[in-house]
């Protein structure tokens, strides 16, 4: 059952409050997905972390701690014109390794993904229940993660833990270029 | 605590269910054998709360489902509070209840929105209603995002309730978080009319097979937490006596046990409740089941799922009547309740989504020493077969893939833990 964090859950508290307003386009939300409980899989949450610390953002960012969150990144998604995912993916690759890609070089997950179980309902599913739906940001990006292990231990092994800094930098340039410039990406 | 290495397949982690087999054998159209088997890994929870300190036991057992980790957490603390002698506050015992509802209405906005509109929208999953129809699916969201707040706000995080302790709770929530939650339960109400007139347009497939329907039972409200055991046949149980209700039996197909009581078996859930509790439901609910053509007593197991939105609607007033309860005394933050004593026996039952739950636990000292839980879905088992040996019949002349959809949707229908295997349901025809 999908888990969304406090912080995720209070990004998209302002959801069915009356007259309230939805979220500010202009804000860049980097969500980062994963349970820490399992290993690697909590690299997409430990990297926000280090954003946090590693401070530098201004007012038009948003950095959301997502969790094992399902279904409801649907409500994440919703009304953001940019959006940057990280979160662990097998991609086949070394682990360590990760990829920048955008939801059209997924293999497409298609109706068959909601018509099976639902309780592991992850971020594919979220994305093709997003595009059903129409709430798609325009740009959304996506850095896979290869994970070593999702196993039940808590910290990421070193593979990935070495990774780490190298990925903060790509993702403060994917976050930066489009900014700092001006540029709608 | 030291915890050893575990290699765990993560398929089978969150869930009671496993696969389910469906064996159909027709001679001479004759219909021979028709089983449901439930090849389910045991998970030894009630093994497991053995030995430990009887504060850790509804942490233990939330963990048995990630929808109704609320449920088991407050049925696991009856069963403690009654075996020492505990007893909760007014205030717990409100917001316990709140807590209860969100649970519901998070469970069942699922099952009707995403598991079984598609199924009489004749759609593979909710894909295609999200193209056709998106405010539906968005406001099924929506909606299902609320209820897990309200979870969230009183359960000190969204799932595992871990606020939630012996005779009360660790962490309260604000009242101007209470306030909110009202707010957005009062604009909600217009999506659960949407709901009704949603539901409204779907067939629900002809069927009727009457059997026992058994639900928790108080005279003065339609209840979820606490009340006797009541059967539609007639007879209440007090919750000390479920095993005679129960009836739990070993059969050779399944590793699930079934339970029967005054029939070869009996139905839990939704429409148990209804069929037991219909006339304590709040107006709404009851003007909603009237609008969805829901009548007691109803013996059309796919109506299952519109007792779930009859629920909805239900749950929806109560959670809002609790709330202006709620705020009009004002939460204040207490010591939980204490116990009187360290040993004893004592049994919980609530209404989980899915049907009646029981815990009994056996405390020496603080400690567990032996636990025994009967799970809903358990109890369902032998009546679902029994309704596929009364619907295979009916339909043995339509085509392989219809039998296949129509023994799926039955399956569905009752909400089980295992619907999310029931797409990996192998008929066999032998």
């Amino acid at each position: 059952m999908s888990s969304l964090s406090s912080e995720a859950s209070a990004a998209a508290s302002h959801l069915g409050l009356p007259g309230r307003t939805a979220v500010e386009p202009a804000k860049t939300l980097v969500l980062g997905l994963g349970s820490p409980l399992r290993a690697d899989d909590g690299v997409g949450v430990v990297l926000i972390e280090a954003l946090r610390e590693g401070g530098g953002f201004g007012e038009e960012v948003e950095l959301v701690d997502g969790g094992s969150a399902g279904l409801e990144i649907v409500l994440l998604l919703e009304g953001r014109s940019r959006v940057v995912v990280v979160d662990a993916a097998d991609m086949g690759l070394e682990p360590g390794a990760w990829r920048r890609f955008t939801p059209d070089e997924i293999a497409p997950a298609d109706g068959a993904a909601l018509g099976g179980t639902l309780h592991d309902a992850g971020l594919l599913e979220a994305l093709a229940l997003a595009e059903a739906l129409g709430v798609l940001p325009a740009e959304l990006v996506i850095f896979g993660v290869q994970p070593r292990s999702l196993g039940w231990e808590q910290g990421l092994t070193p593979p990935v833990r070495q990774a780490l800094p190298a990925l903060c930098e790509a993702v403060r340039r994917e976050l930066g270029g489009g900014w700092r410039s001006g540029l709608a990406g | 605590m030291t915890m050893q290495k575990l290699k765990v397949d993560v398929h089978h982690v969150t869930r009671v269910e496993g696969h389910g087999n469906i064996v159909v054998d027709v001679e001479n159209g004759e219909l021979k054998q028709c089983e449901l088997q439930i090849v389910e890994t045991p998970r030894f929870f009630e093994a497991m709360l053995r030995g430990r300190h009887y504060m850790d036991s509804s942490h233990i057992t939330s963990r048995i489902c990630g929808i109704c980790a609320v449920g088991h957490a407050t049925t696991s603390l009856r069963a403690t509070e009654k075996a020492l002698g505990v007893t909760p506050s007014e205030q717990t015992v409100l917001l316990r209840k709140l807590n209860f509802h969100g649970e519901i209405l998070d469970s069942h906005i699922l099952h009707v929105y995403m598991l079984v509109a598609p199924d009489f929208l004749g759609v593979g999953s909710v894909i295609p209603l999200a193209q056709s129809a998106p405010d539906v699916v968005l406001r099924a969201l929506r909606m299902k995002k609320l209820s897990g707040d309200i979870c969230a706000t009183l359960s000190g995080r969204h799932t595992h309730p871990i606020a939630m302790t012996v005779g009360g709770f660790t962490h309260y929530p604000t009242n101007d978080q209470l306030y909110q939650l009202r707010e957005r339960l009062d604009a909600v109400r217009a999506d659960v009319e949407a709901t009704v007139a949603l539901i409204q347009t779907l067939r629900v497939p002809d069927f009727e097979r009457d059997t026992e329907y058994i639900a928790l039972h108080k005279e003065d409200e339609y209840c979820f937490i606490d009340g006797e055991i009541a059967s539609t046949d007639g007879g209440t149980w007090p919750v000390e006596r479920y095993r005679e209700v129960t009836n739990e039996t070993m059969v050779p197909h399944s590793s699930a046990k079934h339970t029967a009581n005054q029939r070869q078996s009996y139905m839990v859930g939704a429409l148990a409740r209804f069929n037991v509790n219909h006339d304590k439901l709040h107006p709404k609910a009851q003007a909603a089941a009237t609008a969805l053509g829901l009548k007691a007593k109803c013996t059309n197991s796919y109506m299952n799922s519109v007792a779930q939105v009859v629920e909805i609607a239900h749950c929806i007033e109560e959670s809002i009547e609790i709330l202006d309860t709620l705020l009009e005394r004002g939460v204040e933050p207490e010591e939980p309740a204490p116990a009187t004593r360290l040993s004893g026996e004592g049994v919980g039952s609530c209404e989980v989504p899915r049907g009646i739950l029981f815990h009994n636990y056996v405390i020496e000292e603080g400690v567990v020493v032996g636990a025994n839980c009967v799970i809903p879905t358990g109890q369902n088992l032998a009546n679902i077969e029994a309704d596929m040996r009364s619907l295979v019949p009916s339909i043995l002349d339509q085509p392989q893939e219809d039998i296949t959809k129509a023994l799926e949707m039955l399956v569905r229908a009752y909400d089980p833990c295992i619907s999310c295997s029931a797409h990996m349901l192998d008929v066999e025809f032998v």
